[in-house]
């Protein structure tokens, strides 16, 4: 089981499981309900093509679904966050 | 609801009994269940949370009765010592 500290993810980079460099991890959408955290909210990389992501002006939201591991470095599956 | 992480920071946390334990400084997340486990409590309440050469609590998640403009937890009587020390 694998606890971290919310505060310690802000301004964490954002790696797909394939080493590309997608962003900067911004926030996260949780639902207060049920406890679930729901979606990251990244700051995309000007060199990663965002295409087929979700948007909502310059932040992309990434299913925390997709998310891996976290460590230094946060790494999501390249298929399941573009949901 | 659903909200930003952010926004919990800084809430204060009472309990259902109106007394109040402290503020929200950090929440962990448990990312293989992709829950929130626990809030981190700082800022504590003397009278009521008596814990020495420690800086805050944890609360775990399921004791939190309703999130708003303030945080209510259950009261647990007399258990508020016994609570995990970070």
């Amino acid at each position: 089981m694998s606890l971290i500290l919310s505060r310690n993810l802000s301004r964490k980079k954002v790696m797909s499981n394939d080493g590309m460099l997608i962003g900067t991890l911004r926030n996260v959408m949780v639902d207060f309900d049920t406890g679930q955290v729901i979606d990251l909210i990244v700051v995309p990389d000007p060199s990663f093509n965002a295409e087929g992501y979700r948007m909502d002006g310059d932040r992309m939201f990434i299913p925390f679904e997709a998310v891996k591991d976290i460590k230094d470095y946060i790494v999501v599956d390249r298929y399941l966050s573009k949901k | 609801m659903i909200t930003q992480i952010t926004e919990l920071f800084g809430l204060s946390v009472y309990t259902d009994k109106a007394a109040y334990v402290g503020d929200v400084e950090d929440v962990v997340i448990d990312v293989d269940a992709k829950k929130i486990d626990s809030l981190a409590i700082g800022n504590l309440n003397p009278d009521f949370v008596d814990i020495k050469g420690f800086k805050g609590i944890k609360v775990p998640f399921r004791i939190i009765k309703s999130i708003g403009d303030i945080i209510v937890i259950r009261h647990l009587s007399g258990s508020f010592a016994a609570q995990k020390e970070i």
